[in-house]
């Protein structure tokens, strides 16, 4: 089975980030002079700009802050999929990400609705965090 | 504006620098700023200054590009007038041109926005992030998708009294908004602005030089401008804090406030993004421009006639660079049977990217 949609291109600083997903494991970048964790995955700290940092493992619940569903194809790979949702999760402690809501109908979801990650096996190195209700 | 097929960017927009000319009487040769928005079918890239320059026969002593999506225009006014009252320059065109429609647009384009790593989860075009927001402006505020065709239909209305409006002779009702077809859900199609071609100049130059031009001067008595540059880190990202600061900074330059505008021409790429201009503007509390609009206070002859040419939605997508254009008319006097009568101030906006950039014009007589 091919898997045809975009995947993370890992050669941008990410790949530690992915090899947890790999793992089932959500980590985030943790500042070591300052603590911050910061997101999107970065070089240096977002608040006092250390390099330094350890990737630490999010309990990977949270809730959703906001969410759309897409009618109109904008991506090939994508259109089978029509019509799916796109979500805005803010994960608990950490901040908000760009994710998909899986096991739920798009009537069903809510604002403020507790979810907690799931791993999309995509490739046999790439695995996508999305999240489910939380029942 | 509107479908021009065999048109290029470049000659959009130098057509428009041609007609910006002849409007303020000036002569070419008094133009030595060039400050240019290279459109999405632009070949240049950050060299656009130099060659709209170079094919305009102009040498000039201040020039430069900038790309902020619908927040260039601003952007380039108020650099203008830094460079003027800097002493860098003293009359600066300021060019937009794109022949987005017809010269292979590239906004509905896969990974067409800068979150390319968004694909991942199927996040692509420019609908997504002002979706969001309006998500959760529904979610918290109880706003509702008939609230945001109110704006769809207002504008078109305004787009009635405009020829030159691409959507002109084509009223729209709610009813019309409500079944058109799902986009990017909550956003139909006639929430969503047009993909058009064309070309808009702004000639800027000292109020004392402008004081004896053809025209009469439009003075900008306060800007603004300011960015989220983070998304993700920032939980109220959706909202657009950095705009109440934008807002905030023009109504202080120029000493006047919401209560004071006779005009308001505000960024529409989407319905949704005219409620958080009014919220961030101060003309209604946050969470109650859904009702505001739904009673009709954009509409011309109302509270605060809002998009008066039709804006990105009926009028043409011009990057915002129209909303300034018609801040200009409206001042002037100029705009036929869609005159705010006696109008005296305006203001305008404009936003890009993903949410990121803003800014604003409070307009003058
Ligand atoms: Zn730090």
């Amino acid at each position: 089975m091919t898997y045809d949609k975009p995947l993370p291109d890992t050669s941008d600083g990410s790949a530690p980030f992915w090899e947890g997903c790999a793992q089932h494991e959500l980590r985030i970048q943790e500042c070591s002079a300052c603590g911050h964790r910061r997101w999107p995955i970065g070089p240096v700290c977002t608040a006092c700009l250390s390099p330094e940092h350890t990737w630490v493992t999010l309990p990977g619940t949270g809730e959703v802050w906001s969410w759309i569903v897409y009618h109109q194809s904008f991506n090939k790979a994508w259109e089978p999929d029509l019509p799916y949702n796109v979500a805005l999760i803010k994960v608990d402690g950490a901040h908000t990400m760009i994710s998909n809501l899986v096991d739920v109908e798009p009537d069903a979801v809510h604002v403020g609705q507790r979810v907690e990650v799931v791993f999309e096996d995509a490739t046999d190195e790439i695995s996508i965090p999305k999240f489910r209700p939380v029942s | 504006m509107g479908k021009r097929p065999g048109t290029t960017a470049l000659g959009l927009g130098l057509d428009a620098l041609s007609l910006a000319i002849a409007d303020a009487g000036i002569d070419k040769s008094e133009i030595d700023g060039i400050l240019t928005h290279p459109g999405t079918t632009s070949r240049e890239g950050a060299n656009h200054y130099l060659r709209l320059a170079e094919a305009a026969g102009i040498d000039p002593r201040y020039a430069g590009s900038k790309s902020m999506g619908g927040a260039t225009a601003g952007a380039l006014v108020q650099e203008a007038i830094m460079a003027i009252d800097a002493g860098l320059a003293t009359t600066v065109a300021c060019v937009f041109g794109d022949a987005a429609l017809t010269g292979g647009q590239r906004f509905n384009s896969p990974n067409g926005d800068p979150g390319l790593s968004w694909g991942i989860w199927g996040m692509f075009g420019p609908q997504a992030n002002s979706a969001l927001g309006a998500r959760r402006h529904m979610s918290l505020y109880g706003t509702t998708s008939e609230q945001l065709g109110a704006i769809s239909v207002t504008f078109r209305e305004h787009a009635q009294l405009s020829p030159d409006a691409v959507m002109y002779g084509k009223p729209i009702s709610l009813e019309d908004h409500q079944s058109s077809r799902w986009v990017v859900e909550p956003f139909h199609l006639l929430d969503c602005c047009l993909i058009s071609d064309g070309g808009v100049a702004i000639i800027v130059s000292s109020a004392e030089r402008a004081r004896d031009l053809a025209k009469p001067p439009v003075h900008v008595a306060g800007m603004g401008q300011g960015y989220t540059a983070r998304k993700s880190e920032a939980e109220d990202w959706w909202y657009l804090p950095h705009q109440k600061a934008v807002l905030d900074e023009a109504w202080a330059m120029s000493g006047l406030g919401p209560s004071d505008i006779d005009v308001a021409e505000l960024y529409d790429n989407f319905t949704f993004s005219v409620l958080l201009w009014l919220e961030h503007g101060g003309f209604v509390e946050r969470g109650e421009s859904g009702a505001f609009v739904a009673e009709g206070n954009l509409k011309l002859g109302s509270t605060l006639p809002t998009n008066t040419h039709g804006g990105s939605l009926s009028d043409a997508y011009m990057q915002g660079w129209t909303h300034i254009v018609e801040g200009v008319r409206q001042i002037r006097g100029e705009a036929g049977p869609r005159q705010v009568p006696g109008a005296e101030t305006c203001l305008t906006t404009g936003r890009g990217m993903a949410l990121n950039t803003a800014n604003a014009l409070v307009l003058t007589k």
